[in-house]
């Protein structure tokens, strides 16, 4: 227990078969940033019209499901996993239980993200008679190749499988240590992948009942507002999935950052468990404009989705008193000149603060987001990816990658090529994401749509408001250049990173909170409780509109047809369109003559 | 134990180098916030939103 | 907390009302059999009232362009031949989703006569970016001048 032994190790020197996990996950992770940041410079270029000859206007949904399963799904899950593996180990002192398990779940996650990834990139290779042009959300009755789903299916397997690691070690550890309250890192841990399980169980059922059946020809068609609702159950939670990682990082490692320590590890337990119990019974405000659904049910996940600010605003809080701790151990003085006195030179810490400051900017898009009516004004515009490239875009990704700059030394021994660039990197990411995503809101506000390859309509334009379109096209188009710089100054950094020689002497524990875990209830650390409790409240929300749906279009949907992406040639389709578009017009001319006659 | 966030800080770890902390500055900078939050709510529900044509009433 | 919930709960005072469950279910694949959808039209329910029934399917909108009268309560309902749409009239507040199987019903107020632009903002499919159309509020006495069928 010599403290001045073990602060000189790092976790690579202590779980050397642990560390090598982590950095296969982070590596499979920046892998998935890496083709992510391609597919997304693309996009930008095209749809504001700067350079469109890369890809056809056809192929850009391609690209699209592409830069979102690739950034949503593998780079934030991959990290989180290795971040995680991390936490767990580091904070409970002790090895996984097998590591055998650990390769298996890295080895499922990373092929059903392969087998999901070739079936999105085969989109774009014409002799190949398979894609997966779906975006992100999959919604039916627009079909992917079955290996699609089949591949997000052995994705979430495997997570489900790492979650079961995390817990079988803890519950190994609490034999060792009967008396002992869960440590902070590993409580994040495991009531995180506890609200993994709530909210994967619907889009697991969602893939295995009905799309994947449907895609393979078993069933002849889908509910599409029931496998739509399915999406959503498990499509929000998601997000605090992809957040908590971060927000682990924030509460964890930042204050140590910023030179002092956690100000209050009850409060952040309670966060989590906040978050366990109201993550998933939201998931319907994202089909406030959705038919089919009643206005009472979208209500109660209005107010449902207003208590998940309470978790949020308790972490600024937190945080920022943390690190308002850490200043004032520096010297800092005054009501905010204390600002000045913290470790801006420091990547890690000036990336995680300018994420945490982006997240409140996106605080404020996401209470408009979860206003009921005001969703008229900017559902299904920009402004809606406006406000995630603020949430999970930066928040979560500029806080993994600054992160990445401590932790990196910490899991190979290895000390970072150059922090200046990784200083740059951050700050780049930042001006480029504030461009981008200021005027993708402004954009929404104006009626532009997302999801589009080319926003610009032949019958109308667009009212002016801060600047016109094509002025925010470029603002969209400068910023989004930037993030990619950032992304090949960041992967450029960590790649230089590896030639480096191991060094020792990088160790960099984390201290204790300032209120410490016995300063809390114990009660905080029922699991069983508060899983208890989430699934009520995930009962209580989704079962009368689960209940509403199904009644209402049957399981199998009212009536609805199959629109397979990747067996209908795609020139058929649009002809198809064209013929029944003129039909509509000839009709419509002939009427119209026969009026004037 | 000093990787370990379980390790018990002892009571006097903390109020031998610092007396009762108080985050005035986080609280000053969370009003500030909070101040902002509710101006630009109001301009963009009231203004933006109700101010637009085709609202929509049933 | 309390400033949030009164900030957004005042906001459901104006009276906006939401999409929600009215309409029963169609059959998306026999809409050419529907009473409401076979033909597509604009038609006057009431005094200074109106139905606008819509079809939206692969790549674009029926009718096109939708004409309702200026100064009248306009209920739209809309639905899918094929697959998830977007029904967004640009720069308002008139904007649903549209899914196959069920009809959106909104109701909007209109004012002077204007022309705007009609777009869907949900992925359809590789065409999703041509789909597009037009709702233009004409005075009354164009509107009856040109048979008030929308067309």
């Amino acid at each position: 227990m010599s403290e001045a032994i073990e602060a000189e190790q790092t976790f690579a020197d202590k779980f050397p078969e642990e560390a090598r996990i982590v950095r296969a996950a982070l590596l499979g992770s920046f892998l998935a940033l890496t083709l992510g940041a391609i597919f997304g410079i693309i996009q930008t270029l095209h749809r504001t019209g700067v350079f469109r000859g890369l890809i056809d206007s056809t192929d850009y949904y391609t690209s699209l499901t592409a830069h979102g399963v690739f950034l949503a799904l593998s780079f934030t899950t991959f990290f989180l996993v290795g971040l995680f593996t991390w936490a767990v180990v580091r904070s409970l002192d002790r090895p996984l239980l097998n590591t055998k398990i650990t390769w298996t779940w890295y080895g499922l996650m990373a092929a059903g993200m392969t087998m999901t990834g070739v079936s999105i990139l085969a989109g774009f290779v014409d002799s190949i008679d398979m894609s997966a042009d779906v975006l992100f959300t999959f919604y039916a009755p627009l079909q992917a190749h079955p290996m699609f789903y089949a591949g997000l299916a052995v994705f979430i397997v495997g997570s489900w499988i790492a979650g079961a690691d995390y817990f079988r070690t803890w519950l190994a550890w609490k034999r060792e240590n009967p008396d002992e309250r869960i440590p902070l890192q590993t409580f994040m841990v495991l009531t995180t992948m506890a609200m993994w399980y709530i909210a994967s169980s619907a889009v697991a059922a969602s893939v295995l009942i009905f799309l994947l059946p449907w895609s393979l020809g078993l069933i002849d068609q889908v509910n599409p507002t029931l496998t739509r609702t399915l999406f959503w159950f498990f499509g929000h939670p998601v997000v605090y999935f992809w957040l908590m990682p971060a927000y682990l990082l924030w509460y964890t490692v930042l204050p140590k950052l910023a030179g002092g320590r956690l100000f209050s590890d009850p409060l952040a337990r309670v966060v989590f468990v906040l978050f366990l119990l109201l993550s998933t019974p939201v998931g319907i405000h994202h089909q406030y404009l959705d038919p089919g659904i009643a206005e009472g049910f979208k209500f109660i996940s209005m107010t449902n989705t207003m208590f998940l600010l309470l978790p949020s605003l308790l972490t600024a809080f937190t945080v920022v008193a943390s690190v308002e701790y850490g200043a004032r151990q520096r010297g800092g003085s005054g009501l905010l000149g204390w600002l000045t006195d913290l470790p801006w030179r420091d990547p890690a810490f000036t990336g995680m603060m300018l994420a945490g400051l982006m997240f409140a900017a996106g605080g404020f898009s996401g209470m408009v987001n979860a206003g009921m009516n005001i969703n008229y004004m900017i559902h299904n515009t920009i402004w809606v990816p406006g406000h995630f490239h603020l949430t999970v875009g930066t928040a979560v990704a500029l806080t993994f990658m600054a992160a990445t700059y401590w932790l990196w030394p910490q899991i190979t021994n290895k000390p970072i090529y150059s922090r200046t660039i990784g200083l740059v990197q951050v700050v780049v990411w930042f001006i480029g994401m504030a461009l981008m995503s200021n005027a993708m809101h402004a954009q929404g506000i104006l009626g532009v749509p997302r999801r589009t390859a080319e926003p610009e309509y032949s019958g109308f334009d667009y009212p002016t408001m801060f600047g016109g379109f094509e002025e925010l096209n470029i603002q969209i188009a400068i910023g989004g250049t930037l993030l990619f710089v950032s992304t090949v100054l960041f992967i450029g950094n960590l790649v230089l990173t590896m030639g480096n020689p191991k060094v020792s002497g990088l160790g960099d524990p984390i201290p204790s909170a300032l209120s410490g875990p016995d300063d809390s209830p114990k009660v905080l650390d029922n699991l069983r409780l508060w899983v208890g409790i989430a699934l009520t409240l995930v009962v209580l929300a989704y079962a009368l509109p689960l209940a509403a749906i199904i009644q209402r279009g049957g399981l199998l949907g009212p009536g609805v047809g199959t629109y397979p992406v990747w067996l209908a040639p795609l020139l058929d389709a649009l002809a198809n369109a064209a013929a029944t578009l003129l039909g509509g017009i000839a009709d419509a001319s002939a009427s119209l003559a026969e009026v004037v006659g | 134990m000093g990787q370990n966030e379980t390790a018990h800080a002892p009571t006097d770890d903390v109020s031998g180098e610092t007396e009762e902390f108080d985050p005035i500055g986080t609280l000053t900078l969370i009003a500030i916030y909070f101040v902002i939050l509710v101006l630009s709510w109001v301009y963009i529900y009231y203004i933006e939103f109700l101010g637009r044509d085709l609202v929509v009433v049933g | 907390m309390f400033l949030l919930g009164s900030v957004t709960y005042g906001a459901v005072g104006p009276g906006v009302a939401m999409v929600s469950d009215t309409e029963p279910t169609v059959d998306a694949g026999a809409l050419d059999e529907d009473e409401r959808f076979s033909e597509p039209r604009v038609e006057q329910v009431g005094e200074d009232e109106y139905a606008a029934y819509v079809v939206a399917r692969q790549f674009g909108f029926q009718p096109d362009p939708i004409v309702v009268p200026a100064n009248s309560t306009v209920t739209f309902y809309v639905t899918s031949a094929d697959v998830i749409h977007g029904f967004e009239v640009a720069g308002t507040n008139a904007n649903t989703m549209v899914v196959p199987g069920e009809v959106s019903e909104i109701t909007v107020e209109t004012d002077e006569p204007a022309e705007y632009g009609l777009i869907c903002n949900e992925y359809c499919g590789a065409g999703h970016h041509v789909m597009e159309g037009k709702v233009n509020v004409v005075s009354q006495a164009e509107f009856e001048s040109s048979g008030g069928d929308g067309e």
